[in-house]
């Protein structure tokens, strides 16, 4: 064991750590779900050829994904950049040898060595036991492509995952989580399975906490034609994080604009990027525009959602049919408070936010999106102490449920104890009475997990941050933040 | 696919996870079977204030409200939630009432 792993060990409060190395997996999708999604479970005697199969098909589609196989000289460096290898310490996890899970077999398939000298060149036959080695180590992976930021070749692990997840989908093997919420983003376009009803009513509701809290009102707006931005929000921040949705609505009101919410497309994130890259994906990518076209919106504006921005601003200009994804521009609402900031046109108020705050980088913002400096001059602007934890930025650490591995199965939820336990050092270490994590993935692992630690923080969004400190001449405001 | 005889003849259908397949399915006697496999023993007037709110609530809206709206219209506290559900709102409370299991980010 190298020096850089044992503070981890000493700092976590419930010995946490037990180097499992089993065979963890999430709890998988039954063949009904699969067939809701139009796929047909592969029976097992047909799996192996089926995802060689696969694996032909994507190593000839996806360059990024036979760079990283044919490159790794397995200098190790990945290992101590990896979250989920410091925190379980199982082998498997450090990002080099799970890539190998694959490699073993593209190299037994597709490559003449292999195919001529087997085992002897470390090649191997994919079987029905390496499936299932699959399943759990690209389940255990939070795609959040630290190792491949410091990987000398720039192999992107996440790109072998992403295929590796693929390949597992088309099998009918997928977590249940990541299959139930493909179902609801196919039926409802959110994640959540949020209805119109069910979405006003609590639009309404944050109205009504908005009155009490600032003393007036803010409308949000629920499929208005006519619109010039469509705003997409996270879906989760419809149950668990009325505050980004409040924050939001503060500041379109403050800037005047003529903005709308869809409930066909109430979702920033897209766990098809992140399980079905196919037909569960291209669904949010094909809403988001055809909803924009309908509403007569000139601009999207896309909510606090890690994976999902970069699965938005990377992917829908690729993946969408509509010819309009070439007309309308698509951001982020942290990018659009920016330019206000720099105008000098919002009136900000730090003292409403007089805590310490450190900001948890999500994986996605910083190593996907450049979405970096932004962050830190909200920070500066609308918290009196902010405090950078280290290492930050595109350095961060991930918050150990990237991907949505946010499993609740005994065995997984404790994985997620295990993958957070370098960030709960992190955060620890600034001393914060808040964590900010403007993502609902981090803020869905960091709701449990900051009490699982012991942190002793209260978890918010950075817009939420911005609506507390905007100020409007009509606010009485009060304080509604118990630390 | 498993299922839970709730007593009185009636057995129903539940999920991988526990929940229900059929929410209309839902009598009160599911709620207090669904609590044993949550290992909540004895379900008290506070819980029942829950599980009622958010039966109504699904019928109304289709989905569960969010949980800030649960605490402000029950008048009861997260923490308390909680400890009556030990699984929380949206995993436990939302189990005992019928409603299907929350998915996405949560």
């Amino acid at each position: 064991m190298s020096e850089a792993r044992k503070p981890q060990l000493v700092s976590d409060p419930h010995n946490l750590w037990k180097g499992s190395t089993g065979l963890r997996q999430a709890k998988r999708a039954k063949a009904e779900l699969f067939q809701t999604l139009g796929v047909r479970v592969v029976p097992d005697d047909q799996k192996v050829e089926m995802a060689i199969k696969y694996l032909d098909k994507y190593r000839k589609e996806v360059r990024s994904f036979v760079m990283a196989m044919e490159s790794c000289v397995k200098c190790g460096l990945c290992a101590e950049n990896c979250h989920t290898y410091l925190g379980t310490g199982d082998p498997n996890n450090i990002p080099a040898n799970r890539a190998d899970l694959i490699r073993k077999v593209y190299k037994r398939y597709f490559t003449v060595q292999g195919r001529l000298f087997g085992s002897l060149v470390g090649a191997e036959d994919l079987t029905l036991d390496m499936l299932e080695k699959w399943y759990s180590y690209f389940y255990q992976c939070s795609e959040c492509r630290r190792c491949g930021h410091v990987c000398p070749f720039g192999i992107d692990t996440c790109e072998v995952t992403f295929v590796g997840r693929q390949i597992l989908f088309n099998l009918g093997i997928a977590p249940q989580l990541h299959t139930a919420t493909g179902k609801a983003i196919l039926e409802t376009g959110n994640h959540m399975g949020l209805t119109k009803p069910g979405i006003e009513d609590t639009l309404e509701f944050l109205t009504e906490e908005i009155e009490e809290q600032y003393g007036w009102p803010i409308e949000f707006p629920v499929d208005k034609p006519d619109s010039d931005i469509l705003y997409v929000p996270s879906s989760a921040d419809f149950m668990l994080n009325p505050d980004t949705l409040k924050g939001a609505a503060r500041f379109f009101q403050y800037v005047g604009a003529n903005w709308t919410i869809s409930s066909k497309i109430a979702e920033a994130g897209n766990f098809g990027y992140l399980s079905d890259q196919n037909r569960v994906q291209k669904e949010l990518v094909n809403r988001a525009i055809s909803e924009a076209v309908k509403l007569g919106c000139k601009k999207i504006v896309w909510g606090e959602c890690g994976h999902g921005w970069r699965a938005a601003k990377m992917y829908i200009p690729t993946k969408s049919d509509y010819p309009d994804v070439d007309r309308i521009p698509i951001t982020h609402i942290h990018d659009e408070v920016v330019e206000y900031i720099k105008a000098g046109a919002l009136k900000l108020d730090k003292g409403r936010n007089p805590f310490s705050v450190t900001l948890h980088d999500p994986c996605n913002y910083v190593r996907a999106c450049g979405l970096c400096d932004n962050m830190r001059i909200i920070m500066n602007a609308v918290v009196e102490d902010f405090r950078e934890m280290h290492p930050c930025r595109e350095q961060n650490f991930c918050c150990g449920g990237g991907s949505g591995i946010l499993f609740d199965d005994p065995d997984m939820y404790q994985f997620r104890i295990e993958a957070s336990l370098k960030k709960a050092e992190q955060i620890r270490a600034t001393g914060a009475q808040v964590l900010c994590a403007p993502c609902s993935i981090c803020k869905a692992q960091f709701y449990p997990m900051v009490k699982e630690h012991k942190l002793g923080v209260q978890v918010k969004g950075l817009i939420d941050l911005v609506g507390r400190a905007l100020v409007f001449p009509d606010d009485q405001f009060e304080d509604d933040m118990e630390l | 696919m498993p299922t839970l005889d709730v007593g009185g003849g009636k057995v129903i259908e539940l999920d991988e996870d526990g929940f229900m397949v059929d929410p209309n399915e839902w009598t009160p006697e599911c709620a207090v079977a669904l609590a044993k496999t949550e290992g909540v023993e004895e379900l008290t007037d506070t819980h029942w204030k829950i599980i009622n709110y958010l039966r109504d609530y699904y019928q109304k809206n289709g989905i569960a409200p969010m949980i800030r709206k649960l605490c402000k219209d029950t008048g009861i506290k997260l923490k308390e939630v909680y400890e009556l559900f030990p699984s929380g709102p949206a995993k436990g409370a939302c189990k005992l009432a019928g409603l299907p299991k929350p998915t996405g980010c949560v």
